[in-house]
């Protein structure tokens, strides 16, 4: 059953696209920069699958060593299920590589693009594409209309 | 006896002259009163694109009213409503992208269940008309008319704080949406909304959107269960 349920996430997943822009409470712009990308290693230390967007937690060793915990916040729960997510698909302890883009308030959090999972697939997690916001937040880069 | 006898033949006489044209005009008022031919079925889960711009689909912006046009200019994402958990509205909440919503149809009700916000419509398509006296709610009074394959829908009496989508595109209570769902096939409905509201519009204007059935069920949505963004909100715009 485990198996079976992994070849279908693995078939779900096995087409990397950009989740399409769903309903957000919110826009892209007024919480993250599109002008200032990420992209981190670290080990999962929570795993939120709840609404009105998931968020997961970790730990990321910088290069002096001390160890910061960043928060990611990624697509409504409801979206990406129906993209193959599942509540366990992020756990407690899951080596992982995040790309997303940083927070306008300087704080240690994120939206996440894509995670790349501990057995290399990498899939999206609903918020913001790798290249532009994914909200489809109506506001141009510069806030203009 | 006699009389009986007569009487009867020219009753039957009577019937069988009239008759043919009883059931003629019973079935030509038929064929030119299309609402005597049953509607077409749109039950079932349903989702138009997410719009975050209606100007894109447009193709222009909205003819603003002055009024309107300083409103739009000094809009800024982070004062959405739906940041603030806030009802979605009846015409955003259809083209809300991903979150599907699910029509649930009756004779007298046809009835718009949105995944966003476990919010709904309810369409009385009893033939009833709007209450004189509205207050303004946050989804309207709807009633709806079936036209052959299309169902149109008037709404009034709607409450002013609903956003008509992510971009800011704002209107006032005075706004009266009349939409046209068009039922195109099995998979497909055409839907048109048109928006008249003279605070905000110099005049009417309509966009149309694809609505495509959906292969899901209406999942659970609680905007507020953990919300977690707002503390880190700032203006897009300077």
């Amino acid at each position: 059953m485990r198996t079976m349920s992994s070849i279908a996430l693995g078939l779900a997943f096995s087409l990397l696209s950009v989740a399409a822009p769903a309903v957000a409470h919110h826009g892209f712009s007024v919480e993250f920069d599109k002008d200032n990308p990420l992209t981190l290693t670290g080990t999962v230390t929570k795993m939120e699958f709840m609404n009105p967007h998931i968020y997961f937690y970790v730990d990321v060793k910088g290069k002096d060593g001390k160890v910061v915990n960043w928060a990611f916040e990624g697509g409504p729960p409801n979206v990406i299920y129906r993209q193959g997510w599942r509540k366990d698909t992020l756990k407690p302890g899951d080596v992982v590589t995040v790309k997303g883009f940083r927070a306008k308030d300087g704080t240690h959090l994120g939206a996440c693009s894509t995670v790349k999972l501990p057995d290399g697939r990498e899939i999206s997690a609903g918020s913001g594409g790798v290249s532009q916001n994914a909200y489809g937040s109506a506001a141009a880069p510069d806030g203009k209309k | 006896m006699k009389n009986y006898f007569r009487i009867s033949i020219a009753c039957s006489a009577i019937l069988f002259l009239v008759l043919p044209f009883v059931m003629a005009c019973g079935s030509r008022a038929a064929q030119e009163n299309p609402q005597a031919a049953a509607p077409p079925d749109l039950n079932g889960v349903w989702s138009a694109p997410f719009t975050p711009d209606i100007s894109k689909t447009l193709g222009h912006q909205p003819p603003f009213t002055t009024y309107g046009a300083g409103r739009f200019a000094k809009e800024d994402e982070i004062d959405d409503p739906l940041t603030k958990c806030l009802p979605i509205g009846p015409a955003r909440g259809i083209q809300a992208g991903i979150m599907p919503f699910q029509i649930v149809q009756t004779p007298s009700v046809f009835t718009i269940l949105f995944e966003n916000q476990h919010t709904f419509r309810i369409i009385h398509t009893d033939g009833r008309t709007h209450p004189k006296d509205l207050d303004a709610t946050w989804f309207g009074d709807s009633i709806g008319k079936w036209d052959g394959d299309t169902l149109v829908v008037d709404t009034v009496g709607l409450d002013d704080r609903t956003w008509l989508d992510t971009a800011g595109h704002e209107h006032s209570d005075q706004l009266h949406l009349v939409e046209r769902f068009q039922k195109v096939d099995n998979s497909a409905i055409k839907w048109t909304v048109t928006f008249e509201d003279p605070k905000y519009f110099t005049e009417p204007w309509s966009i149309t959107l694809p609505i495509t059935r959906q292969n899901t069920e209406i999942m659970s949505y609680s905007c507020e269960e953990n919300e977690k963004d707002r503390v880190h909100l700032r203006r897009a715009k300077k």
